[in-house]
This record gives C-alpha cells, structure tokens and sequence, in this order.
C-alpha cells in the first residue's frame, strides 16, 4: 500500500474531520472562523502535492497519481481555498450561515481530486458521486430561499440521470473489456461503443454541454453565489482532465471524435444564442459556461500534447476569470435588494468603479482580448486545430467567439454607458472577496503576460 | 529607446488611474506624448534608409514553449507611421485640453490606445503584434463609448463587434501559419523573420492572405466591411476621431504591407483583381456617398473610406513607386484626415451641430478655422503642394504602369473627392443666405480658435506641408520598406 499517492487526500479528509468537529461544538458566531480554517486545509493539500512521489498508485491500481493529476489536484485545492474564502461574508450578510457548507465543500473537492486519479470506472463513479451528490446539497444552502432548494433538486434530478447513465456505461464497458480498468481499446465493438457513448455523455452533462446542459442556469441563478463560483469552476477542472485522459484513451474510435463535435458544436452555438436573450447577468454567466463547455471540447476530440495542453491551459485560467467574475457578483449581492438583473447593474461603473472595472476585466478576459491569458488558451486551439488540418472546427469556433462578444459586451455596456435612477449604498468588500478578486485578476493578467508558468506544467504533465 | 517609447504611456496610463489629479492628468500626459514624440523622432532622425531590414531591433525570448518572443524593430514604413502616431497623439492631448467628463480616465485611456499603436507599428513578432493590435480594441471602445454623441453605445459595439470579427480571422491565420511551420520544421516560431524566410506553398497562401485579409481589411476598412466606421467616427469624440482616422485605419493597411505582401507574395498576386476591384469601389462609391452626405463627419469618414482605397489600390499594383505611394498616402491621409476631424469637432465645440443645415456663412464669424479647415481639405483631396498630392501622384503612376485601365478609373474617384470636400466647405463656409437672421446674430459672438486648437492644426499642417514641398528624404525612408518587400 504506497500512502504516498493519495497524500493529499488524506490530508484533505483530516482536515474535513477537524473541520466537522470544530462545526460540532463551536457556535454560530465562529462560522467567520471555521471558514477560514476549511479554507486553509485544501492551500495545505497543494503544499503537500510536493511530496509526492509521482507516478504512483494505490488500492491495487485503482487510484493512479502522476504529474498530470497533480496539476489538476493544485488547481481544484486552490480554487476551493479562494471560492472558500470569499464566502463567509456573503453568507453572513445574507443571514445563512451553515456551518455544514464549510466541510461539504471540501468534501466535494474530496471527490473530484480523487476523480482526477481514478484509473478504474467504479473509482471514477464513486467519487464523482462524492463531488455530485455534496454539490447538490452545497445549491441548496440557502435558507429561506425558495429558488435554491428548487436549483437543488433541479440538479439531483438531472444529475441522477448522469449517475444512471454512467453505472449503466460502465457495466457495458465490463462486458466489452472484462474489466473496470481504464485502459486503450480500440476494438470495432458494439457493447462497448454502447457504454462509451453513456459514459460520455454523463460526463457531458456534469459539465453542462448541451444537450445535457439544462440543469445549469437554473442550478447556477438559484445557488448562492460563492457556491455558484464554487461549482462553475472546480468541477470543471477536475472533468476536463478526466476527459482529457479518456481522448488519450478512446480518441482513436470515430464515433468518441463524432459525438464530441456534435456535443461541442451545439453548446458553442445554443448557448451564444440562448445568452443573447437573458437578463440576468448571473444566468448570463451560466449560459457562457455551456458555450465554454463547447469550446474545452473541442480540445478533447482527439489526443494531441498540443491541442491537449492548450485546452487544459485555457481551462486553468478561465477558471480564474470565472471564480473572479462570479466573487464580483457575490459582492454586489450582498446589497440589500439586489438581483442579478441588468437593470441593477446600470450606472455600476459610476459608482463601483473599482468593482466594474475588475468585472469588465474579467468579461474582457473571457471573449478572448489579450493580454489576458485566456487568449492564449484559445490561440492554442485555434492552432492545434488548424495543426489537425480541422480548420472548419477553428472556424466555427472563431463564429461562436465572434457571437459571445456581443452578450458580454451587454454587461459591460450596462455598468457604463448607462445610467442608474436608483441610489445603492455602498457595498463593503470583506477581506476575503477582495483576496480573491485580486489573486484571480492577478492570476488572468500575469498568465497572460507570461503564460510560461503553467503551460510548462502543463506540458510536463501530458 | 524603441521600447521605451512604447511603454512610457502605458506607464504614465497606469500613473494616471492612480493619481486620479485632473492637473497632473493633463500635465503628465503632455510630458509623455511630447517624449514619446522625441524619442521618435531622434530615432527618425538616426534611421539609415540604405540600409535594408530592420533596425532598431530588440530581442528577447518570452514564452519560449510557444516560440514567442518579445521582438521589436522598424524599418521605413514603420519609423514613419511611429512618428505619424506620435504626433497625433501630442496633438490629440493637445486639443482635448479643456475636456470636463471624466478627464484622467480619459487621458489614461488615450495614454494606454498609444502604447498599443506604437506597438502595432513596431511589433516582428505575430504574438507581440496581435497583442497590441487587441490592446488598441478596449480604449477605442470606451472612448467611443463614455464621451460618444446621441448613439455611442451603438457605435461603439458596432466599432467593437467589427473589428474584433476581423481580429478573429488575423488570429486564425496566424494560427494557420504557426501551425503549418510548426508540422514541417518542427520547430514552433511567432517570429516575424522566421516566417518571412520561410516559403509557404501556394495553398496556404491563398487560405492565409483572405485570413489576413479580411483582418485588415475590416480595419482599413475596405468597401463591403467599411459600415462600422461612419458611425464610429460621427459618434466618436474629436480627439477619438483624430486616433481613428489617423493612426487606427492605418494599422490595416499597414498589416497588408507587413504581412500579406513579404509573407504571402503569390497570393498577393492572385488576389490583385479582387483587391483591385474592391479598392476601385471603395474609390468611387465612397466618394459618391460623401457626396450625398449632410452630417459634415459622416461626409469625411466617407472620405476616409475612399482614400484608403488609394492605399490599397497603391500597395498591390506591384511597383515600387506605387507603393511608396501607398505608405506615403498613409502618412498624409493621417495629417489631413486628423485636420478635417479636427475643423468637423471645433464646429461642433462652438455650434452644437454637426449637420449642413445648421451652418453656413462660418467663414465670416470664424476666419481662422475657414483658413485651416481650407488647407486640410486641400491636402485631403490632393492639392499640389500638399502631402496628398505626392502620395497620389506617386500611387497612379506606378499603377499606371502595370495596370492602367485601373489607375484610370481610381483617377476619377480624385475628382469626386475635390467634389465633395468644396461642396461641403461651401455649405459650411459660405452660403450665408441660408441661415436665420437670429442665429447670425448669435454667431457674432463666436470664439475663433484657440491656442489649444491653434497648435494642434500647425503641427500637423506644417508636416502636411513639408511632406508636400520636399518629399525626397521621406520617400526615401519609405523607400526602404518597399525594396525590402518587394524584393528589389
């Protein structure tokens, strides 16, 4: 048994147990607290990932870390470190303060850190239910609030159905290969072409690409919004490494290129469309996740280190620019009053201007204007596809870039060429959200400037 | 000292948004343009136009797993337009002097839109070029946008929706090189050198140069993607139009002789009827549509259209006069453009109106801008002894050579453009008999121009006239790019 390979997730499970019982027996007025000490445990997690020995595996096999799963593990402690601590002060504003959020969050990063180093299905089903199930609870902490718990059971319903579809993938996938094992096949087989295109397409709806993408603005507009940060970004990560890992695997069958275009197509455009009609920035910011979803698959549809490291690249730091975006939107909730409606953002730049100009940062950073580092990203698979000889794949995506432009733009107009009729109070930014926002506008200017850092890692890592 | 001047605004941008002092906003901003324009110009002024390639040259690896490195230099083209810029820009700061909204975002965002076109002009790497030439996108957008007339936001979106749809094709074709390069010598490579030795086959060419192409042209703006830009500059600020018609449109056309004509030279001759073609209608139906225009800066946007035609029709007749001419047209198209802009805003300032109904008979109340307004106009249209003229003269005849039936008929958009620009100057100017005994009697008190409009226009009208009087060593520095891309 090599402990050393699942290091950080034993140092994350302590640390969820401390977290719980400190939750037991403290009373509601350390939550500020608890917080803080469940957002130290996964910044903890990172430190130890420089211990381990990599590769290495455990549980016979079943759990396998390399340097490729480390990245991924680095990426999602953070994330859930920072989304950790720019949300104590929402909540306590907002008078729902369940200490319970502290440890599930972890509990769910748990999950997906163990997701990233699965090599077996029934690892791979068992964590991403540990991740899944604890989000559907994390939705629905928001006392009083009706359209939480409906976002909540929103998510479980179409969840389970990804549950479903994946048991029922993997038992197809044993009867093709006479084992859970992940591992190449690439036999003209139709048992296992049958439980492949369920295991995609659970996995397709855990990260919102349409057609499975009806849970998502629903389960992000009802979900609180540090919780909303939370899952937009941290699942992602952990899925899309998982996913990357599988093109390595299956890439080679035409049908996993076919279904992946259609998935990634669809989302790309539905999405850019369907985001031109709302009037919710924080729905908005839903729907340009699906049209994301579309555009990280693309860089799954086949196993190539260049296209590969690039997505996974672009991925890292939209990761940044949307926990940023979504701890904005947390700050300004906390006015009293205050949807996410675009008639309240009008006049934003007059009066926050530091606020709006940190979020137009981050919108700017997501249509893909450089020097931030998601252009970068989409450069590199702009350039992997044309390298695959799919030039009409880059240029559909450089149409459905084109069509993003225009709802972001709409956000940024709102907050500063219109004016407001209504007088807000001014907002404070607690400690946290300000670390935050200014660690993720660091984090999406720098990789911009020097996107070396990462792509590196990246790169030593495939 | 290239670099430097680069970076110093975005520098004195940032300090800007941290003082937040509309004094030092003004002053600091002065300083850094005035700078700037030194550096620019004792860099002009050291420049050895025997010389071929470039010069100037800074090399530094950046991201080396993308091939990517910070890679700066000019040659004549290039030197020339930095110059162009800074000028500009000294004058832009010069004339907005007594702006009231918002004034430090607004110096720091015109301090930011210089670093970024100072980079366009002098970037040799396709990363560092495409950066900057994006970097110009936000500023432009919200200068358009805070200190637009009625329908800002429109123009502004539609300014942003345009260009960044042209930027996406540059980025694609971009791509489509690295990649190509990256698959044959394995070896990937944003530098502008290494793609320039480096001999695509035809295919790829004729896919890269309409990639490139619709980029640029989107920015130029050539005829059918030309619609963003009349809005743009009737809602834009002065000094927003002054950048924009000066040094933004030039960045297309400077991109086709960068890049497309070295990088993809069969192509560029392949694609000369269509280039030619939409060059010639840009000429003419532009020109017609300025004719017909009443709104004074719609008319000159118009104008600005159909002079870029010039430049392009000039940059692919593969010649060396005519694209001398092409660079040189750039050049001056920017002076006399900025000067039209300029007159169009300082009406506005005192009038309130834009339109050629509301005005006329100015030339009696405000003789000063009628002599200035005069003298842009002219060099705009071509007139002997102004820069427009050498720049035209110099397209034709080396069109004429290879192409004549072409250069004939662009030679009539030359006429239509003396049309237009006295037909409005007359509206404007005289016609006094049109206007209301009330507002003339309101307009006996109008200011003429003042010092901070006064120095602006002697700036760029003493260059407009030196570029006309005595273009030898001009020519010559500009003659340097030419050679180099040409191959001669």
């Amino acid at each position: 048994m090599n402990w050393n390979a699942i290091l950080p997730e034993l140092l994350l499970s302590i640390g969820i147990l401390v977290v719980f019982f400190l939750e037991l027996f403290l009373s509601k007025k350390y939550y500020k607290f608890l917080v803080f000490v469940a957002g130290i445990v996964p910044l903890l997690s990172v430190l130890s990932l420089f211990l381990v020995q990599t590769p290495a595996q455990a549980f016979f096999g079943v759990l396998y870390t390399d340097t490729y799963s480390l990245i991924a593990k680095g990426l999602i402690y953070l994330i859930t470190g920072l989304s950790l601590f720019a949300s104590y002060d929402y909540f306590l504003k907002k008078g729902s303060e369940y200490g319970e959020l502290a440890y599930l969050v972890l509990v769910s990063s748990l999950g997906l850190s163990l997701l990233v180093s699965s090599a077996n299905l029934a690892l791979l089903f068992l964590s991403l239910e540990l991740a899944s199930i604890t989000m559907y609870i994390l939705i629905g902490t928001f006392k009083g609030e009706y359209l939480s718990k409906e976002a909540s059971y929103k998510y479980l319903v179409i969840g389970s159905i990804g549950t479903a579809m994946l048991a029922f993938g993997s038992a197809f996938y044993y009867g093709a290969v006479g084992s859970l094992t992940l591992k190449q096949y690439s036999q003209d087989n139709t048992l296992f072409l049958l439980g492949m295109f369920l295991i995609l397409s659970a996995l397709a709806l855990k990260v919102s690409s349409v057609p499975f993408h009806f849970w998502t603005p629903d389960a992000y507009e009802g979900a609180p919004t540090p919780i909303t940060a939370y899952i937009s970004t941290a699942p992602k990560i952990a899925l899309y490494f998982l996913l990357s890992k599988m093109a390595m695997l299956f890439s080679q069958m035409k049908a996993w290129v076919l279904l992946v275009i259609i998935l990634s197509v669809l989302s790309m455009f539905y999405a850019g469309l369907i985001a031109y009609v709302q009037r919710s920035v924080k729905r908005l910011l839903a729907y340009s996740s699906v049209a994301h979803a579309g555009y990280f698959l693309l860089g799954v549809i086949v196993w190539d280190k260049f296209l590969n490291s690039a997505m996974l690249f672009y991925l890292s730091v939209y990761a940044f620019a949307v926990l940023g975006s979504f701890v904005v939107l947390t700050v300004l909730e906390k006015r009293e009053n205050f949807t996410h409606h675009f008639m309240d953002y009008r006049g934003l730049g007059r009066y926050d201007t530091l606020l709006a100009v940190l979020l137009s940062l981050f919108l700017f950073a997501m249509i893909g204007i450089p020097p931030m580092a998601l252009f970068i990203g989409k450069l590199g698979i702009f350039a992997g596809l044309v390298k695959l000889d799919l030039l009409p794949l880059a240029l559909l995506f450089l149409l459905a870039s084109l069509i993003s432009t225009g709802y972001y733009l709409k956000v940024i107009v709102y907050m500063f060429m219109e004016g407001s009729e209504r007088k807000w109070q001014k907002v404070e930014v607690s400690v946290g959200e300000a670390f935050v926002i200014l660690v993720c506008a660091i984090a999406v200017v720098f990789l911009g400037l020097f996107p070396n850092v990462l792509y590196e890692l990246i790169l030593k890592g495939l | 000292m290239l670099s430097v001047a680069i970076f110093l605004p975005l520098l004195a941008g940032i300090l800007v948004l941290l003082v937040r002092q509309e004094k030092f906003s003004k002053i600091l901003s002065l300083i850094t343009s005035g700078v700037v324009l030194l550096i620019v110009t004792y860099l002009f002024l050291g420049f050895d136009w025997n010389k071929a390639g470039f010069q100037y040259e800074t090399k530094y690896p950046w991201i080396p797993t993308l091939g990517i490195s910070y890679h700066v230099g000019v040659d004549g083209m290039a030197i020339s337009l930095l110059l162009m810029t800074a000028i500009m820009f000294l004058a832009s700061f010069i004339w907005s002097w007594k702006i009231e909204d918002r004034p430090n975002l607004y110096y720091a965002l015109f301090l930011i839109l210089e670093t970024a076109c100072l980079g366009v002009f002098s970037a040799l790497d396709f990363f560092l070029f495409y950066l900057f030439w994006e970097g110009m996108l936000i500023p432009m957008y919200f200068i358009i946008g805070l200190w637009g007339h009625e329908r800002k936001v429109y123009a502004a979106n539609k300014f942003f929706v345009y260009t960044f749809f042209g930027s996406l094709f540059l980025l694609l074709g971009i791509a489509s090189l690295i990649a190509y390069a990256y698959i044959n010598t394995g070896q990937i490579s944003f530098d502008y050198t290494f793609h320039r030795n480096f001999s695509y086959p035809l295919w790829l060419q004729l896919l890269a140069f309409l990639l490139f192409g619709i980029g640029f042209a989107v920015k130029i703006p050539m005829w059918p993607v030309h619609t963003w830009l009349p809005d743009a500059h009737v809602e834009a600020p002065t000094a927003g139009s002054v950048i924009l018609a000066a040094v933004l449109l030039k960045m297309g056309t400077y991109g086709f002789v960068r890049y497309s004509l070295p990088l993809f030279p069969e192509a560029s001759k392949y694609y000369v009827p269509l280039i030619f073609t939409l060059s010639i209608i840009a000429i003419i139906y532009t020109a017609m549509m300025a004719i017909a225009q009443t709104h004074i800066k719609r008319l000159i946007a118009y104008s600005s259209i159909s002079h870029m035609g010039v430049v392009t029709l000039g940059t692919f007749a593969s010649d060396i006069n005519a694209l001398n001419g092409a660079i040189y047209m750039m050049i001056a198209h920017g002076l006399s453009s900025a000067a039209l802009f300029m007159s169009a805003g300082f009406i506005y300032d005192r009038i309130h109106s834009y339109h050629m109904d509301d005005l006329g008979g100015l030339a009696r109340y405000l003789p000063k801008l009628a002599v200035v307004f005069m003298i842009s106009g002219l060099a705009g249209i071509g007139f002997p002894g102004l820069a427009g003229f050498v720049a035209e003269f110099l397209v034709f005849l080396g069109t004429f050579k290879n192409f004549p039936l072409w250069a004939f008929i662009a030679g009539t958009g030359m006429i239509l453009s003396a049309a237009y620009f006295l037909y409005m100057y007359k509206r404007v100017m005289f016609e006094e008999e049109t206007i209301s005994e009330y507002r003339l009697e309101k307009w006996k008190h109008l200011k003429d121009l003042e010092l901070h409009h006064f120095i602006p226009f002697v700036i760029i009208l003493a260059c407009a006239f030196l570029l006309g009087l005595y273009p030898l060593p001009f020519v010559k520095i500009v003659e340097q790019t030419s050679r180099y891309v040409l191959g001669g």
